[in-house]
């Protein structure tokens, strides 16, 4: 009998904790929410009540109005993402089928440099990374900021393709050959229709890096405007003295909606291909 | 074609991408952190041999006491150490949360938490500034109504709260993949374990620290590891909330890079960025050999 009363107790001290952490963790998601559903012409209220007032959808058309240049910043963000993904695929597919099937010479010290260049993030090239853009002359154009970007999702792109590879067994490519397919013929039909689910996790995961994550780089390589991907654009009216917050979180949320939505969608390919895959 | 050249041929664009877009890159910040130059002129450099290296260590700003790369390099070591510590607590917590039998509805709670993952960073930190308003923000608002606080408090505007925001936010934004790693730990110990222990009557928290702590420590170490690097090389949240302000106090080594190479050009330019970012790659470095050594262990074992 007593067991099963802390059993109960057990049971409601966890739901409870579990939602105060849900809670802290979508707390800024949920001010992002409240604030762009809320008449802009309502004064602030302090302390600010904790469950929405009054709900409006006009934020969103204004938010067009405060960012004229919220359609360029979105497809910018949008040509990034797809310019990093493309790269890193191209690369990625290979090199990472290559570390996961062969046994070559360099093999180990490559996979061990994969691991390593992972680690690595823009503010560690930022400099010759401009110095390098400036003296060849592509500083301020998307060209800049897809390759510096790329730079960053490679890494992991290829090793997310090894430890992929690593789980489909190699019988189903030597049965190519023994079909008298020559490696590239199997490459093409054998391999690259099994790789399908790794092709579109590399590729979402590196679109959404390309897409979202380029400030500190789009913040040295792009000074004009109409270059600016979207984190950028909208941190200039971040930055502002005084910030319209209810069209500004507006824009925000249009525009995580679609990248949260792909991420959510891959996120386990993702862990799975971080947490499996060995150097051997 | 002969089989053995395929790999290499396979291989090739990852080797130009690597040596192109890191290696050349890399031997860059090393050759100008031996020259005094500015990016108004990359050209026009002079070679200065380990000037750059000691102006590290006798360059004081703002303190007269310690020297201003120093001052960021311990202040990073600081911020990192208390996101790091603060991430692998409460994700090993949440993970044993939401893996727990009592709780009911996991999977729409591990759903929810992963949500910021996708959040690009520097959007949520606008996200955050504007919920830690102080006047008209929600966080604010929520400690008043429980009493916590009695006035509007904010938790930019004096040097240590503005610290200790800055890390407590880069760990809520590094906590959704700790926990997803330290779930994914947890499921891949076998439950005949919990069996057999249960049988010997072993209470819960014996459990915990017997069976579920040891088996999942490997991958702590990594994923610890991991989050260490990128919290080593967190830019974008310390840059939107505050700048590396106020006055300096959240000013760690990439915001001292950024500040030296390209706002704060009195301070002598891309040569004495490019010895800081020496620091930093060391810093990184460090780390990674530790984190392939443990991912080579468990390759063994």
């Amino acid at each position: 009998m007593r067991r099963r009363h802390s059993r109960v107790i057990k049971k409601v001290v966890y739901q409870i904790l579990a939602i105060f952490f849900v809670a802290f963790m979508l707390l800024p998601i949920y001010q992002m929410l409240v604030t762009a559903l809320r008449p802009a012409d309502l004064p602030w209220q302090a302390p600010a009540p904790l469950f929405p007032d009054k709900i409006t959808l006009k934020n969103f058309s204004h938010a067009f109005q405060l960012v004229p240049r919220l359609p360029r910043y979105l497809l910018n963000s949008f040509i990034y993402g797809i310019g990093v993904s493309l790269l890193s695929i191209a690369i990625a597919i290979p090199s990472g089928y290559a570390l996961a099937r062969y046994k070559f010479t360099i093999r180990k010290p490559l996979m061990i440099f994969v691991i390593y260049a992972n680690m690595f993030a823009p503010i560690m090239l930022l400099v010759p990374i401009y110095t390098i853009m400036k003296t060849i002359g592509i500083i301020d154009t998307y060209f800049s900021v897809i390759l510096a970007g790329s730079i960053f999702t490679i890494p992991l792109s290829t090793w997310l393709t090894v430890s992929y590879m690593q789980t489909i067994p190699k019988e189903i490519e030597e049965a190519g050959f023994v079909d008298g397919c020559n490696q590239f013929n199997v490459i093409n039909r054998v391999v690259l229709p099994l790789m399908a689910p790794a092709l579109v996790a590399i590729f979402i995961y590196s679109f959404i890096t390309g897409w979202s994550q380029q400030f500190i780089l789009a913040l040295v390589l792009i000074k004009n405007d109409k270059l600016m991907p979207i984190a950028q654009g909208l941190y200039q009216f971040f930055s502002r003295s005084s910030v319209r917050w209810n069209e500004l979180m507006a824009a925000i949320l249009l525009s995580t909606a679609i990248p949260i939505f792909l991420f959510l969608l891959v996120q386990k390919y993702i862990v799975k291909g971080l947490t499996s895959g060995s150097i051997k | 074609m002969r089989r053995k050249t395929v790999p290499y041929i396979l291989i090739i664009p990852l080797l130009i991408a690597f040596f192109a877009f890191i290696g050349f890159p890399l031997y860059k910040v090393f050759e100008t952190s031996f020259y005094k130059a500015s990016f108004l002129n990359p050209l026009a450099r002079q070679f200065v041999g380990i000037e750059n290296y000691k102006w590290l260590f006798n360059f004081c700003y703002p303190n007269p006491d310690v020297s201003y790369f120093l001052m960021a390099f311990g202040r990073s070591l600081l911020w990192v150490a208390c996101s790091v510590i603060l991430k692998v607590i409460l994700g090993l917590l949440a993970a044993l949360l939401f893996d727990s039998p009592y709780l009911i509805g996991k999977k729409v709670y591990r759903s929810l938490i992963i949500i910021p993952w996708a959040i690009p960073w520097a959007m949520a930190a606008m996200m955050w500034a504007w919920t830690l308003n102080p006047e008209f923000g929600i966080f604010n608002s929520i400690l008043l109504r429980l009493g916590v606080i009695s006035s509007p408090t904010s938790f930019l505007a004096s040097p240590s709260a503005a610290f200790i925001t800055t890390f407590v936010i880069d760990a809520w934004a590094g906590l959704p993949f700790m926990i997803i790693m330290f779930l994914s730990g947890l499921q891949s110990i076998p439950g005949s374990l919990y069996e057999a222990a249960r049988l010997d009557g072993a209470s819960e928290i014996r459990q915990l620290f017997k069976i579920t702590i040891p088996m999942i420590k490997p991958v702590m170490l990594t994923v610890s590891l991991l989050s260490m690097v990128w919290t080593f090389n967190s830019f974008d949240i310390i840059w939107v909330l505050t700048q590396g302000g106020p006055l300096r106090a959240t000013e760690t080594l990439p915001i001292a890079i950024y500040n030296t190479s390209f706002r704060m050009m009195r301070f002598g330019g891309i040569g004495k960025a490019s010895a800081m970012t020496i620091a930093q790659v060391l810093l990184i470095t460090l780390i990674s050999i530790f984190y392939i050594k443990t991912m080579r262990e468990s390759d063994k074992a």
